[in-house]
């Protein structure tokens, strides 16, 4: 049994490993209308400089954001208002979390983190479409990297240099 | 775990999820498409050193593969480096050991370990940039140099005195073989000069020295210059007029040899810096009857000598016929000359300001020698050869035997105008731009490049937003690439300044049609790529 589950695991980490370059999601399917907890990957720094700065803008449609904390990081959130009102357990909610800053920390271009948020993907998403969590990450000597690049029509994620992390909408589950 | 979980994982075969956790892996795998990027380079982009680099180095954020490192050098060519290290993350490359001064250009291209290959340039310079070639005054391979200048000399000889000889043959001596053997020598030297100017042609080209002549290369980059139709036509001139020379006398002849006649004439108009000129609706039929007249004047000089050296009937009925038709031939020969010249040269300054105008001055000097010496031969001599006096006849064989040498000299000083830029080129060497419109559904960029051509250039954009409104982007980077020379994309942060974003200095190692493209920060969040193409003048 654990034999097995170990195979699968390895399977996966040995998949992984070749999907490091970019900032991307460690989830890549959620359904539309559920909590989604969303695990940015830093892979490495800017130009091998480290990481100071990790900024995520927060998709219309993505509402109640909670980011997770990080020691060593101060955590700023910027509010606003969303283009409409989404529904919270029956009460609207018109405004929350737009983007997300995780600041002063220091992350090296030979280091690996994780940057998490949870939140809920409104019930009248497509499924099928892609959300996508645009990234910046901003290191030393003013350095930036824009994981920020959404495919046009026709186009591929694989075709851009700067892909934004996107996690793709599945239908709305049964409960 | 709970025992749930146990339960429901030991019904799953092992099979299936071995398959879910493959299906999932190249999910994760397209989704995320790794490639590794390019950290730091040593020399670093468009950085200059004083002295070669013993080796390149190019640090990459993950463990990388070359699969093809491209030097171009100060001179153009281009080579591979297969000499490298790969140390981890790093690249080290070792350059050949002879590098002069000037620009280099490094072309990259790799995998990274997920297979995703990537590219870029890197652009460094030894001592000091290249200069603008044509600003700056180029060694001069004189053994490449003479090459042309035999082989033009010789395409000239096939052309005008062996076309125009297999016409004359026809046209005025009743197809007549007295003078064959040397019309056939003639268009010998016309295929041989043809094939060498394509050789040579290729040689000034690339840049490379005589003794590169016999690599395929230098001959394909040879024939894809202006020249290479020339080339083509030429040769099939010089055939035509063999053909007619074998169909012996008659209408296929006459008709072939006439054929050949606008042939040869073709081909020169199809290039040198005549044919280039604008306006190209007078320039081009300009060369085409200057190069037709002249073919008919002396192409009839060598069969007249070969019957007169032989005497006879024939020789005084041959005359008659060229000297009949002949006035109206150099009527236009020097018309189209004219044209031509005033074109060319512009001012009268550029007369004996400029070695093209000196090269003109010279052949028009030979010109009214030849003149002379045929009016001499027309209103001395002709009435005279014509009744067969023996006197008359002497002194005309020498006199067109003297011809025929000034026209060999005319020969010699036109080839060398392959050399000397015309006034024409030279006024408008003013530094010139090359400007590009590059618009996306966010924005609207005017691209400055100047000057237009290989070396050093400064690109600046006026980048405003796709309604015309001003747009303040974050950032501005320009990405230069050249598929067709192979060469990877050179980056540059440019500068917001006065007149818009600018680079000021991006060496260009190569001409031809560039991809430009803007990436346009608009916002933190929002980035615009602005992509098109421009032409670099060599």
């Amino acid at each position: 049994m654990l034999k097995k589950i170990t195979t699968t695991a390895a399977i996966l980490v040995v998949g992984s490993t070749a999907a490091l370059a970019h900032v991307t999601l460690e989830g890549k399917e959620a359904p539309v209308g559920s909590t989604y907890k969303a695990v940015l990957r830093v892979p490495h720094g800017c130009e091998g400089k480290p990481t100071n700065t990790v900024r995520v803008q927060i998709p219309e449609g993505f509402y109640g954001v909670k980011p997770q904390p990080k020691a060593g990081w101060t955590l700023d959130k910027v509010k606003g208002a969303y283009a409409k009102a989404y529904d919270n357990h029956g009460s609207p909610v018109t405004e929350g979390v737009k983007e997300v800053v995780w600041s002063g920390g220091s992350l090296g271009d030979d280091e690996y983190d994780e940057f998490v948020l949870r939140g809920t993907i409104a019930a009248d998403l497509k499924a099928g479409d892609m959300l996508y969590f645009p990234v910046i990450q901003e290191c030393s000597e003013g350095l930036k990297e824009r994981w920020i690049e959404v495919p046009a029509a026709g186009q591929k994620a694989s075709d851009l240099e700067l892909p934004a992390p996107g996690v793709k909408l599945l239908q709305k589950t049964g409960n | 775990m709970t025992p749930l979980c146990y339960k429901a994982l030991s019904q799953t075969g092992t099979l299936q999820r071995f398959v879910s956790a493959i299906l999932l892996w190249l999910a994760m795998a397209a989704a995320a498409s790794a490639h590794a990027s390019l950290n730091t380079t040593e020399p670093s982009d468009g950085s200059v050193v004083s002295t070669a680099p013993r080796v390149i180095t190019l640090t990459f954020s993950e463990p990388v593969s070359p699969t093809s490192l491209k030097l171009t050098r100060p001179d153009r060519r281009t080579v591979t480096l297969g000499s490298f290290v790969l140390k981890d993350r790093t690249v080290e490359i070792t350059p050949p050991g002879d590098l002069s001064d000037g620009s280099y250009l490094l072309s990259w291209r790799v995998v990274s370990e997920d297979g995703h290959p990537i590219g870029g340039s890197v652009v460094f310079s030894i001592g000091q940039p290249n200069a603008n070639p044509r600003g700056a005054a180029a060694d001069i391979d004189w053994p490449v140099c003479a090459g042309l200048w035999i082989g033009k000399v010789a395409l000239y000889v096939g052309l005008f005195l062996g076309v125009g000889g297999a016409f004359a043959i026809n046209w005025f001596a009743d197809g007549s073989g007295k003078a064959l053997r040397q019309i056939v020598v003639t268009l010998g030297a016309g295929f041989a000069g043809a094939l060498l100017s394509a050789g040579f042609q290729g040689l000034d080209t690339v840049g490379e020295p005589v003794s590169r002549l016999f690599t395929p290369t230098v001959w394909k980059a040879g024939m894809a210059t202006s020249f290479g139709p020339t080339v083509i036509f030429a040769a099939a001139a010089l055939a035509l007029a063999g053909l007619a020379l074998a169909s012996g006398r008659g209408r296929d002849a006459r008709w072939i040899s006439i054929s050949a006649l606008m042939t040869a004439a073709f081909a020169l108009c199809l290039s040198g810096h005549a044919s280039a000129a604008d306006p190209q609706w007078l320039m081009r039929p300009a060369v085409f009857l200057h190069v037709a007249a002249i073919a008919i004047w002396a192409g009839a000089l060598l069969p007249l000598l070969a019957e007169f050296r032989r005497g006879g009937e024939a020789a005084g009925a041959a005359l008659h016929r060229f000297s009949v038709f002949i006035p109206w031939a150099v009527l236009v020969l020097s018309l189209a000359g004219g044209v031509l010249a005033v074109v060319q040269v512009r001012t009268p300054a550029g007369l004996v300001t400029t070695a093209y105008g000196i090269v003109f001055l010279i052949k028009l000097g030979l010109l009214v020698l030849l003149f002379a010496l045929a009016a001499v031969n027309r209103w001395k001599l002709t009435a005279g050869s014509k009744k067969g006096e023996p006197t008359a006849i002497r002194l005309l064989v020498r006199s067109i035997a003297a011809e025929t040498a000034v026209l060999l000299l005319i020969f010699a000083v036109a080839a060398t105008w392959r050399f000397t830029p015309p006034p024409r080129t030279l006024i408008a060497e003013v530094q010139r731009t090359v400007v590009a419109k590059l618009q996306t559904g966010k924005a609207v960029a005017d691209v400055r490049i100047t000057p237009d051509r290989v070396g050093a250039i400064a690109i600046s954009a006026a980048i405003v937003k796709s309604d015309l409104s001003p747009l303040d982007p974050q950032e501005v980077t320009v990405v230069l690439s050249n598929p067709g020379a192979e060469i990877e994309p050179i980056r540059r942060r440019a500068q917001q300044g006065k007149d818009g974003w600018t680079v000021p200095d991006i060496a260009l190692p190569v001409p031809g049609r560039w991809r430009l493209r803007l990436d346009v920060i608009i916002s933190d969040f929002e980035m615009t790529r602005m992509e098109g193409e421009v032409e670099i003048a060599p």
